[in-house]
């Protein structure tokens, strides 16, 4: 009896499909398949109808077809198997067990179970947002009613606990939103250029007096930072460590201590960098089971501790999702009672760097620095200091004017007034405007503070104030802020978008018989680098026109109304002359009279553009250079 | 003011009466046509002597602006706020072009109260011509507006060195203007808005001002930005707001309310009604009404108008309530069956207002409202069709607009049937029909398109109604790029609705060129619409009825069929298809016949229209 026979003996009666292998090198080949695999694939070898990962795990030694637990489906015409792989002898073994219905059925089952998880989302989300819309109104006008005078004490308690009830209420409801957006894949990381300074600047003012009201040490420690400027989504970078902070802040009890600390570290890769952060506290903590939930939707510990403080367990999971978004790490340490922190990495991009350009522009220039407090004051001239700038340092209101009138009997002049917020004695909103007074309005005066800009815009604003530098005090931002005073600055700024404004080496004939005008025209096409011969008439042009050699002028600027002979009679008595570029020299109207009509009058006589009067720069370069640009090509 | 300043603005009045149509005073239409006739050339006269006027006098001074006298400058400053006379807009670009100069003039001399002054002027001229495109190019005018509007309120800083009170007025109310420029949507330009009349509040409010300028009129202006920052509050429900927001917005409601309140016991006047439905939807935004308690109020303020009161107010109920109540309807489709009788009934009733306005009623801003209407307008079987309103507001705004589309869709149609029977393998793949034969065999439904095509290419007109029939003098080339924006608001309204979204593309396309090489709008791409063919038959048919009565610019001269034709000949091949000019030309005799009765047709069908009192199918 040959293999083959002894083989279909024993397995050619069985119902289910079976194949033998015999397994070498790795591979497998088939020995033997019953009538029931011959009626699977029509009498192929069924062994070349399964997926070729399959084949190789087949032929492995160890013969494990799945990982843990989970089936390995075949799919054949239509039916599912599932493949029960055994060693029997020297072969390997491998029956099909059709298990289509099983299958189908718990795909249905799935789908429907990821349909309902979709409908709960959005039915959240959508729930969430129909009813911030009335809470809004609820929290406003208790608002509206807690500012109205002579309100009975039982009645403002009332409405002092609907405010804080509906303010709970509104943070779940975002929460909420959040969650769902992240669940739908709804939320989008935009990246813009970040200041790290703003950045904890924003932080530290949202959490500072958190701490404080809880009263708490609270405390940022800066590594090294080896970029200040990064590609993020602020918001939602703000968002993940408000949380976090605010956790902090709930979960300490007061006397306890908080901590940040931050350094950015240079990445492998050039112009990369990544943000390791902590978060620290004192606080209650978390018992090591609730450890491995803490990033879970909904989670909350149940302890008394806890279950006294107000939250949807969605904050930990949000900062977690916004993280990973963010391509990023967060992990969790933590014991009861002996405090927890929260470490985090984040790769990000760096920002161009714009601060050799800024130092350029600022090396040499001199600050006048109004700060009571000498410690901060030397930290700040340090960093002037680095920036090649000179400081003259003032602590009291007396001081700075003293400097000030030292100065304009010398040849230097002060750059920029650089100041703290208070300065002991002094009012600051009536100093300040009459700095303003003195030194003009293009002085830059600007103010250094730990505070909200948001809260104090308005005031100080008012009082003069130009802008303002968050403190901790970051080079970069410092000397961000001053380069934009700077005339490098303003002009970079002008020329933005049109640094191909240069005609060097093009020269053009201005007829125009307003002497003002002609200035006027003068001053702004010269900043344009282009050379300008001018004449009072029409008649004039055409004679000038006709007395150079060709191609000597690249264009004509023609005013419409001119005594002697008009602007349209000079383009038509230019156009037929006979010299060689007659017929091809653009010439351009300069008129108020933007009638179609007359418009239209001036291209017929051979004109090729009309500019309107009042001249506008931009309208003046952006022709040039059609017709400059288009004759040199 | 100089002689021909007050000779121009008194031209412009007068063209604007002549435009007035009175079709009650015409036994029929022979005599209406007469009469319409002799009333435009009256107005040519007047618009080429007020063109000729700016020309002779205005344009020579502006050119040299820098030496002007100040004398000058006075009587330029009185002229351009005489063309805006309390926000009615008589020349809104002149106004503008000379406002502008001004502030060239004040920067060149460093007259700084001049240049405030100027500054807001110009920004205000802005707004005005932002607010008739902002719905279809938002972004032409925003900026410019804002940018000055924001160096007015800049001056802010110096606001101590400006002595001159009413300078400073300037600067604040620019502050205030600011919120101009931001829309309700999307969210975030809300919050901007919020934002911008946070800042001017503030500074209004703030005692230290009011002492320091004592003579403005702070309550006036306070109160101005409550009710801004009652308006376009449809950010509040997109999730754009923050509790902060919510609550100013209610604060200044209430604080509107309450004015108008102690108004009304003052005058014995009732409360004005645009503001009592403002302060409805401030409430529906808040989330204090809900959607159909909101929409219940609406119904009834608009029960208890009157619909002959052609006061802002009356105007305000009668053509801007029921833009805003579709507009609501459409975006929340679940109680279009249980609304669509009244939204029918306020269509009906806002045409009869429209046809009885007297002329001088119908300001840019009420014209304003009709086009919102048709921006939401609400469509359902059975019920009144877009494709009729607008008609018979084409009729009631101009006639002879409706009689110039009336002639394009006559002759589309007859080029249209010349097409099928002479090359009906031009218009492949027109309504999907791939072959001769199915052109063929779809000759009346191919017909009928190429109709409703004629008929609807220009209805973008309506926007600028103001512009076509009341200039006064000829156009500046900004108004002419302005107008060409007909194209696209026409498409828009016409895309919107069963009833019309197949006349769209004509809508769109009828100012390009056959050859892709030329014409507008932008971005318009022959290749995407099967119905080009048609598109192509229209605006042969549109250049041609225009060569022979120019319905826009009444000082050209209408020329005789033989010179149409050659001038369409001119361009076969660029402007137009050359096979269907070949067709056209080919069409003389049979356009010759049309033409001997169908201009009188077209506008006794106008004065019938404009005579029945219920035109409406």
């Amino acid at each position: 009896m040959d293999n083959k026979e002894k083989l279909s003996q024993i397995w050619g009666g069985i119902a289910l499909p079976v194949m033998i292998l015999a397994a070498a090198d790795g591979r497998c080949r088939t020995v033997y398949q019953n009538g029931a695999a011959d009626a699977l694939c029509s009498g192929q070898n069924l062994l070349d109808r399964i997926p070729q990962e399959l084949c190789g795990r087949l032929a492995d030694d160890t013969l494990s077809l799945s990982e843990g637990d989970k089936p390995f489906f075949c799919f054949l015409d239509g039916q599912v198997f599932s493949l029960i792989p055994f060693q029997w002898e020297s072969y390997r073994v491998c029956m099909f067990h059709d298990v289509t219905d099983y299958y189908n059925q718990n795909q249905r089952t799935l789908n429907d179970a990821i349909m309902a998880n979709k409908a709960k989302t959005s039915f959240l989300s959508e729930m969430s947002h129909d009813i911030r819309t009335p809470m809004g109104a609820i929290i406003g006008m208790t608002d509206i009613a807690l500012m109205q005078p002579d309100i009975p004490v039982r009645v403002s308690e009332c409405l002092g606990k609907i405010k804080v009830a509906s303010g709970h209420m509104m943070s779940l409801l975002n929460e909420v939103l959040d969650m769902s957006r992240i669940e739908s894949g709804r939320i989008l990381i935009q990246e813009e250029d970040v200041d790290l300074a703003d950045l904890l600047h924003e932080i530290l003012t949202v959490t500072r007096p958190q701490a404080d009201a809880g009263q708490l040490h609270f405390s940022l420690k800066l590594g090294q930072i080896a970029e200040e400027r990064l590609r993020a989504d602020s918001v939602r970078l703000k968002q993940i460590f408000l949380n976090l902070l605010s956790n902090a802040v709930k979960f300490t009890p007061p006397g306890g201590e908080v901590e940040l600390s931050m350094e950015i570290l240079p990445a492998e890769i050039p112009g990369s960098v990544f943000m390791k952060a902590r978060v620290r506290d004192t606080g209650i903590g978390m018992s090591s089971e609730f450890l491995g939930k803490v990033f879970v939707a909904f989670e909350r510990e149940e302890k008394s501790t806890v279950n006294k403080i107000q939250g949807t367990g969605l904050g930990m999971a949000i900062t977690k999702n916004l993280v990973e978004l963010m391509g990023g790490t967060i992990a969790v340490e933590s014991k009861p009672r002996a405090g927890t922190c929260f470490t985090l990495e984040i790769p990000f991009q760096a920002c161009k760097d714009e601060e050799s350009l800024h130092i350029r522009a600022l090396r040499g220039r001199r600050v006048l620095l109004l700060d009571a407090d000498a410690a901060r004051a030397k930290m700040t001239a340090d960093m002037l200091d680095q920036l090649e700038m000179k400081t003259d340092l003032a602590s009291t209101a007396a001081e700075a004017v003293e400097l000030i009138n030292d100065m304009s009997f010398s040849d230097d002049e002060y750059f920029a007034l650089l100041t703290a917020e208070k300065i002991p004695d002094v009012e600051m909103l009536l100093f300040l405007p009459q700095i303003r007074q003195r030194m003009g309005i293009h002085f830059p005066i600007l103010l250094l503070s730990e505070n909200d800009w948001v809260q104090m815009e308005y005031v100080y604003t008012r009082a003069g104030i130009d802008g303002f530098i968050p403190l901790p005090l970051f080079r970069t931002r410092l000397s961000a802020q001053l380069y934009a005073f700077t005339p490098e600055a303003r002009l970079a700024h002008e020329a933005s978008g049109q640094s191909h404004w240069n005609f060097q080496g093009k020269r053009i004939l201005l007829a125009e018989d307003n002497e003002i005008n002609r200035e006027i025209a003068l001053e702004l096409l010269g900043m344009a680098n282009l050379q300008i011969d001018t004449v009072e008439n029409g008649r004039m042009a055409v004679e000038r026109f006709r007395q150079t050699s060709p191609d000597y002028y690249d264009m004509i600027l023609m005013d419409i109304q001119m005594p002697v002979m008009n602007g349209l009679e000079a383009t038509r008595a230019i156009r037929n002359l006979n010299c060689a570029d007659a017929q091809d020299i653009p010439i351009v109207a300069m008129t108020a009279n933007a009638f179609v009509e007359d418009v239209k009058n001036s291209l017929d006589a051979g004109m090729n553009a009309h500019i309107a009067k009042p001249l506008d720069m931009e309208q003046v370069y952006s022709t040039l250079e059609l017709f400059l640009g288009r004759k040199k090509g | 003011m100089k002689d021909y300043q007050t000779q121009y603005i008194a031209n412009l009045t007068r063209a604007a009466q002549l435009g007035e149509i009175r079709a009650e005073l015409s036994p029929d239409a022979e005599h209406f046509w007469e009469e319409r006739q002799k009333n435009r050339a009256a107005i040519v006269r007047l618009v080429k002597e007020n063109t000729s006027l700016l020309r002779a006098n205005l344009f020579p001074v502006l050119d040299n602006i820098a030496s002007a006298s100040r004398e000058e400058i006075k009587d330029l400053e009185e002229f351009a706020l005489a063309l805006i006379p309390g926000g009615r807009q008589l020349d809104v670009m002149l106004s503008y072009t000379i406002h502008n100069t001004l502030i060239a003039y004040a920067r060149q001399w460093e007259l700084r109260d001049l240049l405030i002054r100027e500054l807001y002027h110009t920004a205000m001229a802005v707004y005005y011509l932002h607010t008739m495109i902002q719905d279809i190019a938002p972004e032409r005018y925003r900026w410019k507006m804002q940018l000055l509007f924001g160096e007015a309120a800049s001056y802010i800083k110096l606001y101590d060195e400006i002595e001159d009170p009413e300078t400073r007025g300037y600067i604040h109310r620019s502050m205030a203007n600011l919120a101009l420029g931001y829309s309700s949507s999307p969210p975030a330009t809300g919050k901007r808005k919020m934002e911008t009349i946070r800042r001017s509040l503030q500074i209004l409010t703030d005692p230290v001002f009011q002492a320091k300028t004592p003579s403005l009129p702070w309550d006036l202006y306070i109160y101005k930005s409550h009710q801004e920052r009652t308006t376009s509050l449809s950010f509040l429900r997109s999730g754009g707001a923050d509790a902060q927001t919510t609550r100013e917005v209610m604060e200044s409601a209430e604080y509107v309310r309450d004015r108008q309140k102690r108004d009304s016991e003052r005058t014995g006047q009732p409360p004005s009604l645009r503001w009592s439905v403002v302060y409805e939807s401030s409430q529906y935004h808040c989330g204090i009404l809900t959607l159909e308690a909101f929409l219940k109020r609406l119904e009834e303020f608009y029960l208890s108008r009157d619909p002959s009161d052609y006061s802002p107010d009356g105007s305000y109920a009668n053509l801007f309530l029921p833009a805003i109540y579709s507009q609501y309807v459409s975006q929340n489709r679940q109680y279009l069956q249980a609304k669509k009788e009244m939204i029918s009934h306020m269509y009906r009733m806002m045409l009869r207002y429209v046809r009885n306005a007297p002329a001088q009623q119908m300001s840019v801003s009420l014209m304003r409202s009709i086009m919102d209407t048709f921006a939401s307008f609400i469509e359902y079987p059975g019920g009144l069709q877009q494709k009729d309103l607008l008609l018979q507001m084409v009729v009631c705004r101009n006639p002879e607009t409706f009689v110039y589309l009336q002639m394009t869709a006559c002759v589309s149609r007859m080029l249209l049937e010349r097409t099928i029977q002479e090359m009906p393998q031009l218009l492949l793949g027109v309504l999907g029909y791939d072959t001769v034969e199915e052109i063929t065999a779809a000759r009346q439904e191919l017909a009928d398109l190429a109709y409703g095509c004629g008929m609807f290419h220009d209805i973008g007109q309506l926007n600028f109604a103001k512009m076509t029939t009341m200039a006064g003098r000829i156009w500046f080339k900004e108004e002419q790029e302005i107008f060409r924006l007909h194209t696209k608001v026409g498409a828009a309204i016409l895309a919107r609705c069963e009833s019309t979204q197949l006349y769209a593309d004509a809508a769109a396309g009828h100012h390009c060129y056959f050859s892709g090489d030329g014409g507008y709008p932008d971005g318009y791409d022959r290749t995407e619409h099967p119905n080009q063919p048609i598109v192509d038959i229209v605006s042969i048919a549109a250049s041609f009825n225009r060569l022979l009565d120019n319905n826009i610019d009444y000082t050209k001269e209408p020329l005789s069929l033989p010179q149409a034709l050659e001038h369409i000949r001119l361009k076969a091949g660029s402007r137009f298809s050359p096979d269907l000019v070949r067709l056209l030309l080919e069409m003389e005799p049979e356009l010759e016949e049309y033409l001997r009765d169908g201009r009188m047709q077209a506008y006794r069908l106008a004065f019938q229209y404009l005579k029945n009192e219920d035109p409406l199918p």
